[in-house]
């Protein structure tokens, strides 16, 4: 249940009309995650930019690597609203549900659906997730063989602003829209929640009805 | 030296950030700086710390505490100092300041409930943001409307990933504002 009102497009101000207009031009719908930051327009205005210039090819990174990226930061928070949205986001831009799954744990350093590249940044998001002073010489020297200093920011910027939306939206209890109802989770398949709330969430969402 | 370098000297496509950052806190951050190879996302991320720094909905003095509790919950260490000093500009005593670690806020007389309510959503968004029950929400909501509950899960969250960010990139800014705030 979320903790704050929804503020539908036909009750929103004009900035934040704006705003829906441009998520919606992007992702096909106004999410959730969008219509509780109408409660604060000045910050939605602000918050939503990064997001825009994540979720798209470039400028400096592939699509795909942020993706990745996405799932594996997000996942490692349980957060289901994320890793939902961008498993489907993943897989229309051809991430096998193989692949998907190899990013639980440590299963993508040996499997074959990785690059040396992707291995690197994904060691690297781990140690992001769970303690920057820990990130040890060997992964930065693995990271810079492939990626340059741009391209190192646009992997920061984007495990840094998953981190960040993923507990701004698991802490307000934004739900899932109904239109990924029926999704079958990969990530959750392979390692369920660890949180004992973070299960009922995953419990509550697959009880609901496929949408029609 | 940071993991990525320093751009003190702007390209074209970055100047207009760097004027931004230039005015708004009187010298150009190492922040801006340590992103300026990606002129996109450095402009992005600037314009967002800029407007959560800043009076809003709640004051600026408190969200500073908010941001203090937020780094020292996360393990965060970029700009702690920093933001010390831009709390007590802000009116906020040493004191308060030194409160807010471990749990010595849940008894401290220099908090009001409507701050200590916010403290315990920062401490419970560090351990598991799954689990935020209904006891923390209806503090919250018994003090804070719904604008001023969005700007500060909005400034907790921007600063866990701020502090992820930047001691990730090795950023250090001892002094974010090169003028008084206060």
């Amino acid at each position: 249940m979320a903790r704050l009102p929804y503020i539908e497009p036909e009750d929103a101000d004009p900035i934040t009309k704006q705003v829906y207009e441009d998520a919606e031009a992007r992702f096909e719908m106004v999410l959730n995650i969008f219509k509780i930051t109408g409660n604060a327009p000045e910050i939605a205005q602000k918050m939503w930019q990064i997001y825009f210039d994540i979720l798209q090819e470039g400028p400096r990174l592939s699509w795909i690597d942020k993706e990745l990226l996405i799932l594996k930061s997000t996942k490692m928070g349980d957060c289901l609203y994320c890793v939902t949205q961008h498993e489907v986001v993943s897989a229309r831009l051809g991430v096998s549900a193989e692949k998907q799954a190899d990013i639980v744990g440590v299963e993508y350093r040996q499997s074959p659906h990785y690059s040396a590249a992707e291995v690197a940044i994904l060691d690297l998001c781990a140690h992001v997730v769970l303690d920057p002073e820990q990130i040890p010489r060997e992964v930065w020297r693995r990271v810079k063989e492939h990626y340059d200093d741009g391209q190192i920011v646009e992997i920061v910027a984007t495990i840094g602003a998953y981190l960040q939306v993923s507990k701004f939206g698991d802490a307000m209890g934004v739900e899932l829209e109904p239109v990924w109802h029926g999704h079958e989770p990969v990530l959750f398949d392979v390692e369920p929640p660890t949180s004992a709330a973070s299960k009922q969430h995953l419990e509550h969402f697959l009880a609901q009805a496929p949408s029609a | 030296m940071a993991a990525t370098a320093l751009i003190d000297t702007p390209t074209d496509d970055i100047q207009e950030t760097y004027r931004a950052a230039e005015e708004y806190f009187g010298h150009v951050p190492n922040f801006v700086k340590a992103l300026g190879t990606n002129p996109a996302f450095c402009a992005s991320i600037t314009g967002f710390v800029i407007e959560a720094l800043g009076e809003g909905r709640v004051s600026w003095a408190f969200k500073e505490l908010v941001i203090l509790k937020t780094l020292r919950a996360t393990g965060a260490h970029y700009s702690y100092g920093a933001h010390e000093r831009l709390a007590v500009e802000l009116g906020n005593s040493p004191e308060r300041i030194g409160d807010l670690n471990n749990s010595i806020w849940e008894d401290s007389p220099r908090f009001s409930d409507a701050e200590r309510a916010v403290f315990a959503l920062i401490e419970q968004i560090a351990v598991d943001a799954n689990d935020v029950g209904d006891d923390i929400w209806d503090d919250l909501h018994a003090h804070w409307d719904a604008g001023q509950l969005l700007e500060l899960n909005a400034v907790i969250t921007t600063f866990l990933n701020v502090g992820r960010m930047f001691d990730t990139l090795g950023v250090c800014d001892p002094q974010l504002f090169a003028r008084p705030v206060g």
